[in-house]
């Protein structure tokens, strides 16, 4: 049964964009996007395994042949290959076969929750 | 079989003369036997040709006779195009308006001299790359005969193929339903870069194993990160004489760098590899030789796209041309169709009236 656990402290969260903690045997982290939403993702690139949520939470990038425009969605990018990740689903952009685990997150009381 | 590259020779510089405009031809007749485009700095240490079809100080395939004679008749070519062989070089000469004119020259020359002369044949359109405006006047100019079935672009050129200003060649080119082929050549001369990326080369061995595959794979991951088969979704381009081994390594590379730096060219909303197999084929000749590990060859192949990313080329007449007996027999039997005719039927589609096979 996947239950809450404690995985940091909402100011760290603040002030590093990302808490990162063990639950379960498996490495996981909460990263928040500027306008603050959440998002619980495993800490392993399905790419290489480099550490995921260490990586950058962006705008991805669109357009046409030679028209650079915001695509309208943010990405967390690796910080090993620079592979993007959608936020909400895991899945690799980039290479539909991959995805990472993602986990319900929330915080309360000044702490950071994830559900696995 | 369709033969996609035979290189017609000029045998008698005035023949060729008579299609420029009066205007320039003292120009090009001073310029002696090379018309004024550039010479090769690294030359073939004895001929450009099979030694075999040379002929008392004129150049092999330089009328239609000889070609019949040595190609067509004895190898059952349906089809053979001719792809002018030095006279690629139109787009590396310094002054576009002499490379326009000599395009057009030697284009018209084709058309009389050979296309008129033997059903069998049709021809690459020459244009001066270097003026793009230009190129595609001459494209849309010389379009009008169904006979000429492609663009001819040279492999040397001083920027890859993918760069915006390229457009205009390949706008025309997709209007009259006209592949556009790359030929290897020319590269390190007159205005293009050096071959081989590493600076000049010594050798001729140097040029003729890196300044192709080079150029080659330049032009190929420029087309494909510029998005030029997104801007125009019915291109097909043919790269001819750059080697093949070497593609399934240069697409899994790019590949793998297009899914780290996508930002860069966002257009690509797939992998460049799926682009590829869409939009670009690949002449055969010349085949590399495995030292008896083909299977491996065709293998990789397979990975990148073939068979139906290949099409057969003799490069008649020159020293290393791949003779149709020989790779018909090389070929695995299951590609042999779309090898030797399928693919370029396919290719050549809209402009070829074939009889219906089978």
């Amino acid at each position: 049964m996947a239950e809450w656990h404690d995985v940091g402290s909402l100011a760290e969260l603040e002030r590093d964009g990302r808490v990162v903690a063990r639950v379960g045997g498996r490495e996981v982290g909460v990263v928040a996007e500027p306008d603050g939403a959440l998002h619980g993702i495993r800490n392993r690139c399905p790419h290489h395994g480099g550490p995921l949520c260490l990586g950058s939470v962006l705008e991805r990038v669109a357009g046409d042949p030679g028209v650079y425009e915001l695509a309208g969605r943010r990405v967390l990018r690796c910080p090993w290959h620079g592979w993007e990740f959608d936020l909400d689903t895991g899945a690799c952009l980039d290479e539909p076969t991959l995805r990472a685990a993602v986990y319900p997150a929330r915080v309360e009381d000044g702490r950071v929750l994830l559900r696995a | 079989m369709i033969d996609c590259d035979i290189h017609p020779q000029i045998g008698d510089a005035e023949e060729l003369l008579a299609y420029v405009d009066p205007a320039q031809r003292d120009w090009f007749r001073a310029q002696g036997p090379s018309f004024g485009l550039p010479g090769y700095s690294w030359a073939h240490p004895s001929s450009w040709f099979r030694q075999d079809v040379e002929q008392n100080g004129r150049p092999p395939a330089a009328d239609v006779e000889t070609v019949r004679r040595e190609l067509l008749d004895p190898s059952g070519v349906e089809i053979g195009v001719l792809n002018g062989d030095d006279a690629v070089l139109v787009s590396l000469i310094p002054s576009p308006y002499r490379a326009a004119e000599l395009a057009r020259a030697h284009n018209e020359w084709l058309r009389e001299r050979w296309l008129d002369a033997e059903p069998r044949l049709r021809a690459s359109i020459l244009c001066p790359a270097q003026d793009p405006q230009a190129a595609a006047a001459e494209i849309r100019r010389a379009a009008a005969d169904e006979r000429f079935v492609q663009v001819l672009l040279c492999g040397g050129a001083d920027r890859p193929y993918g760069e915006p200003r390229y457009l205009p060649i390949f706008e025309a080119a997709v209007e009259h339903g006209l592949p556009v082929a790359i030929h290897t050549g020319g590269e390190g001369m007159g205005l293009a870069a050096p071959p081989g990326g590493a600076g000049p080369v010594t050798f001729y061995i140097e040029w003729h194993t890196l300044g192709s595959a080079c150029s080659t794979m330049a032009h190929l991951v420029s087309l494909l990160c510029h998005g030029v088969f997104e801007r125009f979704p019915t291109l097909q381009v043919l790269l001819m004489e750059g080697g093949l081994a070497w593609l399934p390594g240069i697409l899994w590379r790019l590949d793998t760098n297009w899914r780290a730096l996508r930002s860069e060219v966002p257009w690509l909303d797939r992998k460049p590899s799926e682009v590829a197999r869409e939009h670009v084929r690949f002449s055969t000749q010349p085949l590399e030789h495995t030292d008896g590990a083909d299977e491996t060859l065709f293998a990789m192949l397979a990975a990148a796209g073939a068979p139906g990313n290949l099409c057969f080329a003799s490069d008649y007449p020159h020293w290393d041309f791949d003779d149709p007996d020989f790779m018909v027999k090389r070929l695995p039997e299951a590609w042999r169709a779309q090898v030797l005719h399928d693919n370029a039927a396919d290719l050549y589609a809209a402009r070829l009236a074939l009889p219906a096979r089978g």
